[in-house]
């Protein structure tokens, strides 16, 4: 993997990068940037136009649920209309957040939120930046617009004396740049209440009248990427004030354990703060509290036996709430009235299975962070007695957020793991990281690769088999497994040479045996939100994808493939060196003179690095499997590299659009010499046929001012397409095909290395 | 003691031994042998030796001499004085001829000059103490316990003397005069003057002031109420207790009061203390309009209630608890931050509750703003001793190195105060540079730097705290600060707030408070932070009780008597209207706008989030708009310049204002009414008054005569007119009548 590029690699492109400044990072993908409206209400059809980067030929619109369907929107002559879609949600679609992405050129597009709820929708059309064109909201409905820079959107309501209503705008969980600011104001703009933190206004109106809802960025941002949605609900009773829904952080891709119950089994009691006042409970336990008020410490009291190992779990952050839980256990001795009390553990977060980019100079881990503040440990029980459990909110000294909810789980120990998977990301010049969304979304003879982490729980420490099942034709997927005590592996995922375009929803899992059954968990995805170029000046947004879109591509191959020369399982015995003959189709013009190669994939991660001599169609690599130590085993390895090309953006657009250009200017022509004929012949027409004659006159100028237009937006699309399709430096990961390798026991050693797996 | 080395020096010894007890004189007159803590350490500090401009220089003393500051560490100072550079400083065997009394008498070249006359009792008594072999002082000897100033109280008039006695007493009961010994300062030194020997002179200015008297360590206080000694017959009727205490000490002193302030004057003065800008047209016509007789209380209670207040106020703290842009990326932490302090404002959150959020902070900035005081200040000495200037009125930062000189603080006090910070955890966040807050579990402690011991926390003035590992230290120090009995908290926030709409704080500066830095009016001070604890620390209550008082209402005119007067409140101080509160109100006249960077076009100069704006506008910057780099209210320059003078008469900025598209010079010679109505639409919004007859001719006049441009050709009527406007504008806006708030 990229984290563990040699310095001496990382030198290099650094060396190729400099006197390419302008060169490109990654290959064009297909990603969708904007969907408006960004949802929908159940059991409406709504008109959904979108907007996005490297999309061309767009045909389809899907979803991550099939209760939502999209047409492409049709023009009066029955042709698709670009980029707008007919979208029915059905009444019985899940109400939440979906992903919404498109089908095109290039395939597969990375994803959008999709919001489906029970409220109305409107979308606000016209510029809302003052007092008096404060836009009318009606009670229970959602408002969705996009962000002005450096003004403030206003909206009004008829509030009625007494009746509470809840203003909740949903931004950042909705894959928005928007950091949102909601102030309430009276009817003359006066602020009243405001919430500048992400979160909702609960408001009863004093008096009946019109009030105000401003709405901004919190440093007035604005523009295509800042949209909301405003929802505007009436609240009955002291319920709590309803929220929009949100995407899932990547932190919560270890939550819940499988087989959990959707609620706690029981809850906390205040007062439980002091010790005095400590709940009594028996373990395992299953609870649900909160931190609240300020300050708030939960504690409980159990007996436990000397030799008992419990597992503690807690979640609140994991279910999308800004807190940081600690657990404290201590042991509780009695001499007389006096009490002692003995730490036992402290349990603090989850520690992130990847070392996570510290966002500094240089790259130093990918920019997800499958970790979380909540808490996964375990105590030890030494002496019978009884112990005390705290818990509490590192972040909640002085917040008083009722809303800021736990669970608390005290179990035996339950072995499992949880799964999440990323696009490996790359680094070129120092302090400029790349974290580009990365849809699956191949080219035919491309490989990537994706890092799988792994959260394991309650002490399983085995290995983890992962691999992929729902692949479109032309698509195979290899895991690279996760080896035992390790927290992570890959999964190569490569389209054949000569794969035809098609897509298709896919499955990732990890497959691992726990006390002697078979275990199969799910491995969701995750992906940027947004494409940012450079990581120093943007924070890259990660979140969990609601599934696995993957497609393939005949529109372009990749420019290079790297596979083995034969399809086979490569055998060795441990401490032979093992020759594998690569083959590689070079389709691009590389730079330099040839391209370093490493390897993923347990066992092989130590290889030395080589070269392959740019143009070379063969190769042999060379595995001293002395050096690597290998044990023996069956193995899947991959070759990896970085290489700068020359790449030309659809370079099929060029002669169509010269083709639309020379009609264009052919229809000019056209009808240039029909207006001129026809003025001629007004000039010239007798009175009784002189207004039929200016008539048709006029007419035919007014065409040829329509075909100018379009010639000139023949010409303005001929000079885009024919930009995009000069070459353009640009460097990407460079991954093989997965290698299979089988490495038997090497036979005079064999009596005291038996074969491991 | 001391390591005699060489067999000369032994010699000496015995020479200089035979010679003292040989000696009749002063062994007879005192028996008690002099001792450094008790008589030589007085001497060092009479004579400036160990002030922080000579020995006591941080770090490096005075040419490799070294002294600790006022000689608070009266050990180490022994060990330079008499061991160090083996012994080179003093020579028993012949005392005058010691390197300490040559230099100190200026007898060799000393850079510091002459600091004692060999004719002089302190020669003597240095002489005597080497003679006498330099003794320290051992535990037996009498400690110095107290001294006491005589008077104590006393009220001179204006330009007589006192001479005060001071008098040092001992543990065993004893007790020396040691006026001439002591050290004198006054805290305001327009009011009095204090001689070296004790001798108090007051000036021509009445009121209060007290003379700081220290010595060996110890403070008092004298202090001096200097009455004018005028007839006060007509005292306005008290509103509330501000008033009480006020006019009991006019009339103490014998200074009247002018009058209360007329209607208009009333409106602009507080519509500028609240929120920060003019009255418009609409409110100034509307105050005039109404009969209520409650109509003062009401336009200060709408003016509390409206966001102007919350966004002025903003503007004060957001710059003193630092909220600055060093990097763009900042951005996001200051606005956060800001709109946080002006939420909070606006919420009216309890003062206590703000300063318990911004102290025991935790989190993220987006999710807790009042995190980003943790980005700005970050070592935990900074916090400590930003809280206690900011929060409490006092200034630690001299007791992180030694005793404060003017203070009972010591650093074992300093290191208390830190340890409250000791636990406060950080983890790197995604954005570069910013830091998530958490509560670090462990036993709150720090290390004293000088005694390398570690300190547990324990608030000012208060026992030692046994804070559990797992209670976030920094709640005890919120809680403790905003306990209704807390004697600095309340105070420093009345006092600082006074000073907000009185020019002078009732202590200045109106963060140090101390002993030895009494309040003007004590009484008032300490109702006033009684009424502001009462009123469980609402911000706006302190601001009500204040606007609502006759004194805040007094005109700004003095009468016969009373322009002397600088402390009492006997007449408003008018001043020169903060940088962006005259910005903000150059606009409002003008009807121009000043654009901000990242901020929607409207946004007023007193809502601007951070000091980055000042690197963009010469005005603010000219006029002292400040940078939040201190805690200190004085980074704000409220002088006047001569600068600030051409930028209003000349600078680019403010000539556009002046003509403005659709700005008040273009609608007013646009407007159809009478000329007399425009100038007194232009006097209402710039002064918030009616012009009188005089101002009316004058500025008809002027309006109206026929101009040329610059090749002199004639204007038509109507540009003529505007530019009459403009330029009558560019006269209204530099006059002082505009640019004071009065």
């Amino acid at each position: 993997m990229l984290k563990v590029m040699s310095s001496r690699f990382l030198c290099l492109l650094a060396f190729l990068a400099a006197p390419v400044m302008a060169q490109q990072v990654t290959l064009p993908l297909p990603r969708l940037l904007t969907v408006m409206p960004m949802g929908g209400q159940v059991g409406t059809t709504v008109e959904v136009a979108i907007t996005g980067e490297s999309l061309e030929d767009v045909t389809a619109l899907q979803f991550s649920s099939s209760k939502i369907t999209a047409k492409p929107v049709l023009d009066p002559a029955g042709k698709p209309v670009d980029n707008k879609f007919s979208v029915t949600i059905a009444p019985d679609a899940p109400a939440g957040v979906h992903d919404a992405r498109v089908v095109s050129r290039l395939g597969i597009s990375s994803a959008r939120a999709f919001t489906v709820g029970k409220l109305a929708e409107v979308v606000r059309t016209k510029p809302n930046n003052s007092v008096e064109t404060a836009l009318a909201l009606a009670p229970n409905s959602v408002c969705n617009a996009t962000m002005t820079k450096r003004a403030v959107d206003f909206y009004s309501f008829l509030g009625a004396k007494g009746k509470r209503v809840a203003v909740d705008c949903a931004a950042v969980g909705i894959d928005s740049r928007l950091t949102p600011v909601l102030i309430l104001a009276d009817a003359q703009g006066r602020d009243l209440k405001v919430n500048r933190t992400g979160g909702v206004i609960d408001f009863t109106p004093p008096a009946d009248g019109t009030y105000l809802i401003k709405v901004n960025d919190l440093t007035f941002q604005g523009g295509d990427r800042h949209f909301y949605r405003l929802a505007l609900q009436e609240v009955n009773g002291s319920a709590p004030a309803p929220r929009q829904a949100q995407t899932q952080t990547v932190s919560a891709m270890s939550w819940p354990p499988a087989g959990l119950t959707p609620s706690a089994a029981a809850s906390e009691t205040e007062p439980n703060d002091k010790a005095a006042q400590a709940q009594k409970i028996t373990l395992p336990c299953d609870i649900g509290g909160s931190f609240f008020p300020a300050a708030d410490v939960d504690t409980y009291e159990f007996t436990a036996k000397k030799g008992e190992t419990w597992w503690v779990e807690v979640a609140s952050e994991r279910l999308g709430l800004n807190t940081d839980p600690f657990v404290l256990v201590q042991r509780v001795t009695k001499t007389g009235e006096k009490e002692t009390l003995t730490d036992l553990a402290e349990l603090y977060d989850i520690a992130g299975p990847m070392k996570v980019s510290t966002n500094g100079y240089s790259y130093d881990g990918p920019p997800y962070d499958a970790g979380s503040p909540d808490v996964n440990g375990k105590f030890e029980i030494k002496e019978d007695g009884t112990y005390r459990l705290q818990v509490r909110d590192l972040f909640g000294g002085t917040r008083n957020e009722p809303g800021n909810v736990y669970r608390l789980i005290v179990r035996q120990a339950a072995p499992d793991f949880s799964l999440a998977s990323w696009a490996v990301h790359m680094t070129l010049r120092n302090g400029d990281r790349a974290s580009l969304s990365k849809p699956l979304a191949l080219r035919a003879g491309s490989s990537v690769a994706f890092e799988v982490a792994v959260i394991r729980r309650d002490g399983f420490d085995g290995e983890i088999d992962l691999s992929m099942e729902g692949l479109p034709a032309g698509v195979s997927a290899a895991g690279l497994k996760i080896a035992k005590g390790k927290s992570y592996g890959h999964m190569i995922i490569s389209a054949a040479s000569d794969a035809k375009n098609a897509s298709g929803i896919a499955r990732m899992m990890g497959k691992a045996t726990i006390n002697n059954a078979t275990v199969v968990r799910p491995c969701p995805v995750a992906s940027m939100e947004w494409p940012v170029r450079d990581a120093k000046g943007e924070i890259p947004a990660p979140r969990l994808m609601a599934d696995v879109p993957v497609s393939v591509t005949d529109s372009e191959p990749a420019p290079i493939t790297i596979t083995t020369a034969e399809d086979k399982v490569w055998e060795a015995k441990a401490g032979e060196t093992l020759k594998i003959p690569l083959k590689i189709a070079w389709r691009n013009e590389f730079t330099g003179t040839s391209i370093k190669v490493k390897a993923y994939g347990d066992g092989f991660t130590t290889l030395k690095e080589f070269d392959i001599p740019i143009k070379a169609a063969t190769h042999e690599a060379v595995l001293d499997l002395a050096a690597l130590k290998t044990p023996p085993g069956d193995y899947t390895m991959a070759f990896y590299s970085l290489g700068i090309s020359k790449y030309r953006y659809n370079p099929a657009a060029v002669p169509l659009a010269e083709a639309a250009q020379k009609k264009a200017e052919q229809e000019v022509a056209a009808m240039a010499a029909s207006a001129k004929k026809l003025t001629a012949d007004a000039a010239n027409a007798p009175a009784e046929k002189k207004a039929d004659a200016d008539s048709a006159a006029k007419s035919a100028a007014e065409k040829q001012k329509q075909a100018e237009a379009t010639m000139a937006e023949a010409g303005k699309r001929m000079k885009a397409v024919t930009d995009a399709a000069s070459p353009k430096d640009t460097v990407d990961i460079i991954v093989s095909t997965p290698v299979r390798i089988s490495v038997k026991a090497a036979q005079v050693a064999a009596a005291d290395s038996a074969p491991k797996k | 003691m001391m390591r005699w080395k060489s067999r000369f020096i032994a010699n000496a010894l015995a020479a200089w031994m035979l010679t003292l007890a040989a000696a009749p004189v002063g062994a007879a007159d005192t028996p008690r042998p002099l001792t450094f803590v008790n008589d030589i350490v007085p001497i060092l500090t009479k004579t400036d030796c160990n002030s922080g401009g000579c020995h006591a220089k941080a770090g490096t003393g005075q040419r490799g001499f070294k002294l600790s500051l006022l000689g608070f560490e009266p050990q180490e100072d022994y060990e330079h004085i008499v061991k160090e550079g083996k012994g080179r400083r003093v020579f028993p065997p012949a005392p005058e001829q010691s390197l300490l009394v040559l230099k100190a008498a200026s007898i060799v070249p000393h850079g510091g000059g002459k600091k004692v006359d060999p004719k002089s009792e302190n020669y003597q008594t240095l002489v005597r103490w080497i003679r006498e072999g330099m003794v320290y002082g051992s535990d037996k000897d009498a400690r110095l316990i107290a001294i006491d100033v005589e008077p104590k109280r006393l009220s001179m008039r204006v330009k007589t003397t006192q001479q005060l006695k001071v008098t040092a007493k001992y543990s065993d009961g004893s007790s020396r005069d040691v006026t001439h010994m002591a050290l004198y300062e006054p805290n305001d030194k327009s009011m009095a003057e204090a001689g070296e020997e004790g001798l108090v002179r007051t000036l021509d200015i009445p009121g209060n002031v007290a003379i700081m008297v220290r010595y060996s360590g110890l403070v008092s206080v004298f202090s001096v109420s200097i009455p004018l000694g005028a007839p006060v017959d007509h005292l306005p009727a008290a509103k509330n207790f501000v008033d009480q205490f006020v006019f009991a000490n006019l009339k103490q002193i014998g200074v009247p009061p002018s009058p209360v302030c007329d209607d208009s004057t009333f409106l602009r003065r507080v519509s500028l203390d609240i929120a920060g800008r003019l009255p418009t047209l609409e409110e100034t016509r509307a105050f005039f309009a109404s009969p209520d007789p409650d109509k003062r209380d009401k336009a200060i209670e709408s003016l509390l209630s409206s966001p102007d207040y919350a966004d002025y106020f903003a503007n004060k703290w957001t710059a003193l608890l630092k909220n600055k842009r060093d990097e763009a990326a900042d951005i996001t932490a200051n606005f956060a931050f800001h709109a946080w302090m002006r939420d909070s404002l606006l919420a009216n959150t309890s003062y206590d509750q703000i300063v318990r959020q911004i102290l025991a902070a935790t989190g993220t900035i987006v999710a807790n703003p009042a995190v980003a005081w943790y980005k700005r200040v970050k070592e935990p000495n900074q916090q400590l001793e930003d809280v206690a200037q900011l929060f409490l009125g006092v200034r630690m930062q001299c007791a992180q190195c030694h005793h404060h000189p003017f203070e009972r603080w010591s650093q074992h006090d300093y290191y208390s105060l830190s340890a409250f910070f000791s636990q406060v955890g950080r983890k790197p966040t995604a954005i570069a540079g910013e830091d998530l807050i958490f509560h670090k579990r462990g036993v709150a402690q720090t290390e004293n730097k000088k005694t390398r011991l570690p300190v547990k926390p324990a608030a000012l003035g208060q026992p030692t705290l046994d804070i559990p590992p797992d209670e976030d230290p920094r709640l005890q120090l919120a809680g403790w600060m905003s306990s209704k009995s807390n004697p600095f908290f309340a105070k420093a926030l009345v006092n600082r707030y006074w000073k907000h709409f009185f020019k002078r704080g009732l202590i200045e500066p109106e963060d140090d408070i101390r002993d030895s830095n009494p309040a003007t009016n004590p009484e008032l001070l300490d109702a006033l932070a009684k009424h502001f604890a009462d009123n469980n620390f609402d911000l706006k209550s302190v601001v009500r009780v204040i606007t609502q008082s006759r004194t805040y209402q007094l005109s700004a005119m003095p009468n016969e008597h009373n322009a002397v007067d600088r402390q009492n409140f006997s007449h408003y101080y008018p001043r020169r209207m903060q940088a962006e509160v005259l910005l903000d109100a150059i606009d409002q006249v003008t009807g121009a706008k000043s654009d901000y960077a990242d901020l929607p076009p409207g946004t007023r100069a007193i809502s601007l989030p951070d000091n980055s704006y000042n690197r963009a506008s010469p005005f603010l910057k000219v006029f002292g708009r400040p940078e939040g780099a201190s805690v200190c209210e004085c980074e704000r320059v409220q002088s006047s310049s001569l600068a600030q003078s051409l930028h209003l008469m000349n600078a680019a900025d403010v000539k556009a204002k002046l003509a403005a598209s659709n700005g008040r010079a273009e609608s007013l010679a646009r407007a159809e009414m009478p000329e007399p109505k425009r100038i007194r639409d232009l006097y209402l919004a710039a002064f918030s008054r009616e012009p009188d007859a005089e101002e009316i001719r004058i500025g008809e006049t002027f309006v109206v005569k026929p101009r040329t441009d610059a090749k002199g050709k004639p204007l038509d009527t109507q540009r003529a007119k505007r530019q009459g406007y403009e330029d009558l504008l560019w006269a209204i806006i530099n006059t002082k009548e505009f640019l004071y708030n009065h």
